[in-house]
C-alpha cells in the first residue's frame, strides 16, 4: 500500500544548523504482510529526535522530502499538489494526533462525523457509523457532549473514532498515548487493535510507549533519521 | 458538507461572546450614527431645494427672454391668461404662479435698501408653495396695502409689524412712482436672495402701480414631477425663456454635489471601522485557532472551505453589526424626519446660509443598500490578511505539541 524508496530529509538545509532528518529511508507498509487477515499494525520507534514522527508526517502526506520517492497505493506523493494530497489525505488516510485535536464548537458526534461529512456521505449513513464506531470505542453516552467536558481518555477515543469512521485504508497514530494515563493507554490501545481487527484498517503508531510495543505485530526501530530495524 | 462549514462558521463567530459583542456593537454604533448624518445632510440640502422650489423657481421656470440678463418691467411674458390656460391643460403640472417683479429702493425714515417688489396671488402662492408656512411673524394678509417683508430685508430696515415702508420704482412710462405700505407679515422662506430682498404685494396692485398690461407677468413658476416637461416646453415657447430649477439655481446643485462628498467621506471612515474592527477580531481569532485550522488541514480540509469558514466568520459579524445598526440607524433617522434636530442656538448664522432653525432627516432605502453591500465588502477584504496567515502557515508546526 505505501512504498517509501531511499527517502531523504533535511530540516535547515543549506544552513549552519543543517539536520539529515531521515537518511534512506526503504520501507513497506502492506496490508496482510504481516498477517493475512487484517490490516498491518505496526510501530515506530526510537528515541526522542530519532525521526519518528517526521517519518509518519511524510508517509501521511503531511510533510515533504528531499529525495527519494514514496508511492501511495500507485500514486508517487513527491510528484502530487498541495490539492491532490489534501485529497488522499481526507480520503484514504486517518490521523490521530497526540493533543486529540477535536473541533471544540463540535459535540461529539459531530468531530467523528466530521470526515464523513466532508467526503459526502448522506446523513443516515454517517449517523449509523457514528453510531456504531461510538459504541466500539464506548463514547455512545457522550454523543451530544462538547469535546471540552470530556476527560482526556474520552478525547483521545473521539479522536480514534474520527480517524476511523470515514473507513480510511490506513491509519496514522502520532504519540496516541503520550496524554494518557496507563489505565486509559491500556484501554485505547485495546480499542485500537479491535478496530485493527474488525474493520480491517492498518495502523501505523509513532511512539515510544511501553503499551504500544508491546501490543503491536511490528517494530520498526529508528535511530538518527536512519531505520536500524525493521 | 456546506452545512457543517456554515455551523462552524456560526459557532466560532460567536464562540468568543465579548469579543464578538464589543465589534459588532462598534459596526452597529458606528453605522447607526453614519445613517444619521446621511440622513442630516440629505435632508437639509432637500429642504433647501424644496424651500427654494415653493418660493420661487418651482421645478421650472418661464421668463420673457432677456428678463434674466435685464431685470426691467419691459422685459415682461405677454398673454399669460392664454399661457396659463394651456399649462393648466396639461396633466403633469401640480401648480402654477404667475409674479409680477420689480426692482426698487424701501425705505423708512431711518433706513433703505435696494428690494424686488413680487406681485403675488395668495390663494395662488398657497397652492404652489403652501406660502403661509414661510411666515415668521404677523400674519399672511395684504388688506389695507399690506405688504409682506423678508425676514433679512426687514432687519435691514429695522421695521416691526405695522411699521410703514415706501417702496419706490420706475412704472411703464419710465416715471418714478412710491407707495407707502403696512408690513403685516414678516416671510422666512430660507431662500437667501428673497430674504433679503422680497416684498410681497397684491398682484393687482403692483399691475397698477407699475401700469403694465394685466396680462403680462414677469415669471411662471410651474411644479411638476415630470423629467420631461422642461423639453417639451423649451420646444412649445420658442420667444420665451424656460429654465429648470437647476439652471436657476446651480449653487444648490454645487451644494448638493458637496453634500454628497461630505457623505463619502463618512461613509468611507465608517467602512474603515468596520474593516479594522473585523480584521482585528478576526487576526485574533485565527491566532486563537492557527492549531486548529491546521488540524483540519491535515486530516483533508481544503484551504478552499477553511476560506469559506472563514468568510463566513466574517460576514457573521458584519451582518450582525448591520442588523442592529441599521434598527438603530432607523430609529434614529426616524425621529430626525418626524421631530428634527432643533439648531435654534446656531439659528442665526444658519438662516443666513438658507438653512432652518429645526433640521428634519431624510430616510432613503440607498442608505441601508449601500451600506449593506458596503459592510459586505468590507467584511470579505478584512479577512485576506488573516486568511494569508493560515495560507502561509506550516500545519506540522502549528499543530506540534509544546512539550
Amino acid at each position: 500500500m505505501i512504498k517509501i524508496e531511499n527517502v531523504n530529509k533535511y530540516f535547515y538545509k543549506g544552513e549552519d544548523r543543517e539536520l539529515h532528518a531521515l537518511k534512506n529511508i526503504n520501507l513497506s507498509i502492506e496490508k496482510g504482510e504481516y498477517s493475512i487477515e487484517k490490516g498491518e499494525y505496526s510501530l515506530l520507534t526510537g528515541p526522542s529526535g530519532c525521526g519518528k514522527t517526521t517519518l509518519l508526517n511524510v508517509i501521511g502526506a503531511l510533510d515533504s522530502f528531499d529525495s527519494g520517492k514514496i508511492y501511495f497505493e500507485d500514486r508517487e506523493l513527491g510528484a502530487l499538489s498541495e490539492d491532490e494530497k489534501t485529497t488522499i489525505r481526507l480520503n484514504e488516510i486517518g490521523f490521530v494526533f497526540q493533543a486529540y485535536n477535536l473541533v471544540p464548537v463540535l459535540n461529539v458526534e459531530e468531530n467523528i462525523g466530521f470526515i464523513m461529512r466532508l467526503r459526502g456521505f448522506p446523513d443516515s449513513e454517517i449517523r449509523e457509523r457514528v453510531k456504531e464506531v461510538a459504541a466500539i470505542l464506548e463514547i455512545d453516552t457522550k454523543l451530544r457532549s462538547l469535546p471540552s467536558t470530556l476527560s482526556g481518555g474520552q478525547q483521545q477515543r473521539v479522536a480514534v473514532a474520527r480517524a476511523v469512521a470515514a473507513k480510511p485504508k490506513i491509519i496514522l497514530a502520532d504519540e496516541p498515548t503520550a496524554n494518557l494515563d496507563s489505565k486509559n493507554s491500556k484501554a485505547l490501545m485495546d480499542m485500537m487493535r479491535s478496530l485493527n481487527v474488525t474493520e480491517n484498517i492498518s495502523i501505523v503508531f509513532a511512539s515510544h510507549d511501553k503499551d504500544v510495543l508491546e501490543s503491536v505485530d511490528r517494530v520498526i526501530k529508528l535511530n538518527d533519521g536512519e531505520i536500524i530495524e525493521s | 458538507m456546506y452545512k457543517l462549514i456554515l455551523k462552524l462558521a456560526f459557532d466560532n463567530a460567536f464562540l468568543r461572546l465579548s469579543r464578538t459583542m464589543l465589534v459588532i456593537i462598534m459596526i452597529a454604533v458606528s453605522m447607526s450614527m453614519m445613517l444619521s448624518i446621511q440622513g442630516l445632510y440629505d435632508g437639509m440640502t432637500l429642504s433647501m431645494i424644496e424651500k427654494t422650489k415653493r418660493s420661487d423657481s418651482g421645478e421650472i421656470s418661464i421668463y420673457a427672454k432677456g428678463y434674466r440678463l435685464s431685470k426691467t418691467i419691459t422685459n415682461s411674458i405677454k398673454n399669460v391668461s392664454k399661457i396659463k390656460k394651456v399649462l393648466e391643460a396639461k396633466p403633469e403640472i401640480d401648480a402654477l404662479a404667475i409674479r409680477i417683479k420689480a426692482d426698487g429702493l424701501s425705505a423708512t425714515a431711518r433706513k433703505s435698501s435696494f428690494s424686488t417688489m413680487i406681485g403675488i396671488d395668495l390663494k395662488e402662492e398657497e397652492h404652489f408653495g403652501t406660502f403661509s408656512e414661510f411666515l415668521k411673524e404677523g400674519e399672511v394678509t395684504f388688506s389695507k396695502r399690506g405688504v409682506l417683508l423678508g425676514s433679512e430685508l426687514a432687519k435691514t430696515l429695522k421695521v416691526k409689524i405695522g411699521s410703514k415702508v415706501i417702496f419706490s420704482a420706475q412704472d411703464s412710462d419710465g416715471e418714478i412712482n412710491a407707495m407707502a405700505l403696512k408690513v403685516r407679515g414678516i416671510m422666512q422662506t430660507s431662500n437667501i436672495s428673497l430674504d433679503a430682498s422680497a416684498m410681497y404685494i397684491d398682484k393687482k396692485v403692483l399691475q397698477e402701480f407699475l401700469g403694465i398690461p394685466k396680462d403680462a407677468a414677469m415669471q411662471i413658476a410651474i411644479r411638476t414631477k415630470s423629467k420631461t416637461l422642461e423639453n417639451s416646453l423649451v420646444a412649445e415657447y420658442r420667444t420665451l425663456e424656460v429654465k429648470s430649477f437647476l439652471s436657476l439655481y446651480p449653487i444648490i446643485k454645487q451644494m448638493e454635489d458637496m453634500m454628497v462628498i461630505f457623505n463619502s467621506i463618512t461613509f468611507f471612515i465608517v467602512m474603515l471601522v468596520v474593516f479594522i474592527g473585523i480584521m482585528g477580531v478576526m487576526y485574533v481569532s485565527i491566532l486563537d485557532r492557527i492549531r486548529e485550522f491546521g488540524i483540519m488541514r491535515s486530516i483533508g480540509l481544503s484551504y478552499k472551505l477553511i476560506r469559506l469558514q472563514i468568510f463566513l466568520e466574517a460576514l457573521f459579524l458584519g451582518l450582525s453589526g448591520y442588523i442592529i445598526g441599521a434598527i438603530l440607524g432607523y430609529a434614529a433617522l426616524s425621529y430626525l424626519k418626524h421631530v428634527g434636530l432643533d439648531l435654534s442656538a446656531f439659528a442665526d448664522g444658519m438662516e443666513s446660509y438658507g438653512m432652518s432653525k429645526v433640521i428634519y432627516g431624510d430616510i432613503k432605502l440607498s442608505y441601508f443598500t449601500s451600506t449593506l453591500l458596503a459592510i459586505i465588502g468590507a467584511s470579505l477584504l478584512s479577512v485576506l490578511p488573516p486568511l494569508r496567515k493560515i495560507k502561509t502557515m506550516n500545519t506540522i508546526e502549528v499543530t506540534k505539541v509544546e512539550t
